[in-house]
């Protein structure tokens, strides 16, 4: 039998801090939105820094998706002679769960890391007091935009790599392994529904995994030690609870909107 | 009792701290600290290095709580101001951080116009003239341009005290402000200080260990050792005032009441040399 240990009741009481923390944080955060409104330069730039400067790794690992996706159906379907059925199995697939989630590990990869080690290192050479100092809000001026940035950017990213992942399907399924042009999209068409699929699959989860990476990574940065160290792990723990967050997260969310 | 979040202004004393009590990592930083600072005065804050001259900077404008004792600011008290309040009086009042802290995604320009755009609505004509003459004051006017990246720590020491007076606040926190600079700099920075002292009456705080710089344009010297102010007065005489913390202080000397060494235990028994000891 595995007795509980000082050392584990450590690890849940601290893991049960953060969160707590990052909720309050949240708070503060939510709070500060009407002040930030004042900062919609800051903003835009960030929009541009966490959305624009992400486009090329969605659209890429999109058609990836989509193609290898593509493949692995024709080949399983083709058993039951259901091949012409692939392309409505991409979209599902890819509307449903692979979008909103791969798009939101993407996110967490790219832009989660840079917001964080950005704010990080802000902390360590003394940026965020010097707002402070000269009556800046630096929630307002600072995590605010960055979060606001993701929760627009993440929606938006999600639509492109789904566009994308269809794309590469059309790819390999019409042009490579001959499946009917119309047939695809019929199928497609027929069977994906707007509100189940494009609104509670796309736009609801890409928006729910946008906030939560965002405030993830902005929280991390925040909370960092000002030490290179601190922004190395910082770094690090926004990709690991943003990832476990946003699966956790899809099966909740899957588990409601089904 | 609570202590009430204004009290009249004392038109002689723009900073009154009374009791002040910081404990930090089981160590005691200021131990009921008393310490007025003078309006319209420059005031050096000396001391060796840990005593927790920052510390107390940080205090003053409300960045730190202690753990007793208060600290008026123009009459405010500073740990009872809502964010709102502090911010305002933030407003007025200039700090120059150790390591510059500049705003590394903007240029010299931008950094010293921050404060500027955040708290006016100056027309833009009016901001850029005001930086150049901040930037000219400094030496800085043709680096504008520049990133901070580019700039060497003098120069962004420079550029940081361009901002830190940007709104000729009432009062200026320097802290460590001639780290770094080459002598025609200092002189130009020490010039810069008596100045704006001089023609708008701003308050200044330095805290510094440069006794030849601080004796060039300190009105009022304090220095702090063990969490007390041990010795004070005035710049040229204070180091021949005879007390030991100005002797050992200013002259350098090793044994004395300052102590040189951070608290440890036995040092033989720390080598593994107990035996030999006893």
């Amino acid at each position: 039998m595995n007795a509980r240990t000082p050392q584990h009741d450590n690890v849940v009481s601290q893991a049960l801090t953060q969160i707590g923390n990052c909720g309050l944080f949240l708070l503060t955060l939510l709070a500060a939105v009407p002040r930030s409104f004042r900062y919609l330069r800051e903003t835009t730039r960030q929009l541009w820094f966490v959305g624009a400067m992400s486009l090329t790794i969605i659209m890429v690992c999109g058609l990836f998706v989509g193609m290898v996706l593509m493949l692995q159906l024709y080949h399983v379907l083709s058993i039951f002679g259901g091949t012409s059925a692939s392309g409505m199995v991409v979209a599902l697939s890819v509307y449903r769960e692979l979008g909103p989630v791969v798009t939101a590990l993407l996110f967490a990869g790219r832009a989660g890391t840079a917001v964080t080690a950005e704010i990080g290192l802000m902390r360590a050479t003394d940026q965020i007091s010097a707002m402070e100092m000269m009556a800046v809000d630096p929630v307002a001026y600072v995590a605010t935009p960055r979060f606001l940035a993701g929760l627009i950017a993440m929606p938006l990213l999600c639509c492109v790599f789904c566009a994308m992942a269809i794309f590469g399907g059309h790819l390999v399924g019409v042009t490579w392994l001959g499946i009917d042009n119309g047939t695809f999209w019929s199928n497609m068409t027929a069977q994906v529904d707007i509100h189940t699929d494009i609104v509670n699959g796309v736009l609801l989860k890409s928006l729910a995994f946008g906030a939560v990476v965002s405030l993830i990574a902005v929280f991390q940065g925040f909370t960092t030690p000002p030490t290179s160290e601190g922004v190395a792990y910082a770094t690090t723990r926004t990709v690991v609870a943003s990832s476990i967050a946003i699966l956790a997260l899809d099966f909740v969310l899957t588990a409601f909107l089904m | 009792m609570t202590q009430p979040v204004r009290s009249p202004p004392d038109d002689a004393t723009l900073v009154r701290i009374r009791g002040l009590t910081t404990v930090l990592n089981g160590k005691t930083i200021f131990d009921a600290l008393d310490l007025d600072i003078p309006r319209g005065k420059v005031t050096s804050i000396m001391g060796p290095s840990g005593t927790g001259k920052t510390t107390l900077l940080k205090h003053i404008t409300g960045q730190m709580h202690a753990d007793a004792g208060s600290i008026h600011v123009d009459g405010h008290n500073v740990a009872r101001l809502s964010r709102e309040q502090l911010y305002k009086l933030r407003e007025g009042v200039g700090y120059l951080f150790q390591n510059s802290a500049l705003l590394t995604d903007f240029d010299v320009f931008e950094n010293v116009a921050f404060p500027l755009r955040q708290h006016t609505r100056l027309p833009e004509a009016l901001i850029r003239n005001l930086v150049l003459m901040k930037l000219q004051a400094v030496g800085l006017r043709g680096a504008a341009r520049l990133m901070p990246n580019e700039l060497s720590g003098g120069m962004a020491r420079r550029v940081a005290l361009a901002r830190a007076i940007v709104f000729d606040p009432q009062l200026i926190l320097y802290d460590e402000p001639f780290v770094g600079l080459d002598p025609v700099a200092l002189n130009q920075v020490l010039k810069l200080i008596r100045t704006l002292n001089q023609t708008l009456g701003i308050t200044s705080v330095l805290v510094s260990h440069e006794l030849a710089a601080v004796q060039q344009i300190a009105d009022h010297v304090m220095l702090l050792s063990n969490g007390k102010v041990v010795a004070q007065g005035d710049p040229k005489t204070i180091a021949d005032d005879g007390s030991p913390w100005t002797r050992q202080f200013f002259g350098g000397e090793a044994d004395g009441p300052i102590p040189f060494r951070y608290p440890a235990g036995d040092y033989a028994a720390e080598l593994g040399f107990a035996g030999a000891a006893k």
